[in-house]
């Protein structure tokens, strides 16, 4: 009998170990792929800047090959030096034209008030006028001559930042219209990494955080820090405009995913080896600070 | 960390991977692990595979975080 229940003693507790053992390695594995804050969908990103050109016509040099890098300042592609040269000769020849005249009304105004016993009134004033006008047109004349030169300097479409051109096929011969981008530049200094994290790990990040971050294929480890979390991510629920009622969907799916918050990775140190391209695929791993657990998460866990 | 694992150019997780690894490791020592007199001793045996199995799987997915900063492990 005491052997019997002895047995079943025994039997019991080591089954209740087994359980327990079961029990824990579900928590670890649920902490381990659920809880921790990781993501493998991040991206690697820069902001671009799209080169467009100030004055329209047709693009007679390309400065730049496709994937060069550029600093501020150095000239892309020029636009139609001729024409604007032309254009400018234009101006100051007009300009030269006004002037001629405004120095022969100034010589007759001299002259008629010389002279002003014998002159009408009427002549002499209008002649006065007519120098006032010159005058305006003179200024005008000047104003469309440094209008004209200005263009003639915006024909070198010039980089607006440092940075690589990317994507360009801009080859001699395209007409450029005014504002419209002709082609990119990444910009570099605005490197980062964005790790999209589901909104429930969110909690476990905070500003500051220490970040490893690994680009697909590539096994060193890449240094990063939260820089910031994104302000906020579009409402798929509701439509409608500003003005408006608002529009909410009747449709509320039973079944669904957290959302994901973008969170901006500043990249500390990088091995000087690995190259970061816009649009590569990251996996960002944040090791959360002590004092980060003072949020109540929602079970389970 | 390793999140993920690839064969052929598709990505799979990490997860996934470690658990077809550790499934196929308790299926190889289930035979020597009934031998055990330990075996007998509890109320239902599956049990005791299941717990190697969940044990194997985090364990697998722990040894490989912890040696991931190894090139060959990542």
């Amino acid at each position: 009998m005491t052997m019997l229940s002895r047995h079943h003693l025994a039997r019991s507790i080591a089954t209740l170990f087994v359980i327990l053992a079961i029990l824990g390695g579900i928590y670890a594995l649920w902490q381990r792929y659920q809880v921790d804050p990781v993501t493998r969908d991040g991206k690697v990103r820069a902001d671009m800047v799209p080169v467009s050109a100030d004055v329209a016509g047709l693009v007679t040099e390309v400065r730049v090959v496709d994937n060069q890098s550029v600093r501020k300042g150095d000239v892309l592609f020029v636009v139609d030096r001729p024409r604007y040269q032309l254009a400018l000769e234009q101006a100051e020849a007009a300009l030269m034209n006004k002037r001629a005249s405004l120095s022969q009304s100034v010589r007759e105004d001299r002259r008629n008030s010389a002279v002003r016993e014998v002159i009408a009134a009427e002549t002499v004033e209008q002649g006065l006028t007519r120098t006032y006008e010159l005058r305006a047109e003179v200024a005008q004349a000047v104003a469309a001559r440094n209008l004209a030169r200005f263009n003639l300097e915006r024909t070198l479409v010039r980089a607006p930042v440092d940075g690589v051109v990317t994507n360009t096929t801009l080859q001699p011969g395209v007409y450029v219209v005014v504002g419209k981008p002709a082609l990119a530049l990444v910009y570099g200094k605005t490197l980062r990494v964005e790790g999209y994290f589901e909104e429930t790990k969110l909690p476990a990040i905070q500003v500051g955080d220490q970040a490893s971050i690994y680009i697909m294929g590539v096994a060193d480890e890449i240094h990063g820090r939260v820089h910031s979390i994104a302000g906020g991510i579009e409402d798929r629920e509701r439509g409608g405009t500003d003005g408006q009622y608002a529009d909410v969907k009747p449709s509320f799916d039973w079944v669904r995913l957290p959302q994901r918050i973008p969170v901006r990775i500043e990249i500390e140190s990088k091995p000087a080896n690995v190259r970061l391209i816009p649009g590569q695929t990251a996996t960002v791993v944040i090791h959360p600070r002590a004092d980060a657990s003072k949020i109540h998460r929602s079970l389970p866990w | 960390m390793i999140e993920e694992i690839h064969f052929g150019g598709i990505y799979v997780p990490a997860a996934l991977a470690t658990a077809v690894l550790s499934g196929v490791l308790v299926y190889v020592v289930r035979a020597p692990m009934q031998r055990m007199t330990f075996y007998r001793l509890l109320w239902q045996p599956a049990l005791f595979d299941l717990a190697v199995f969940i044990l194997l799987w985090w364990g697998l997915s722990a040894g490989a975080d912890l040696t991931s900063h190894f090139w060959f492990m990542s």
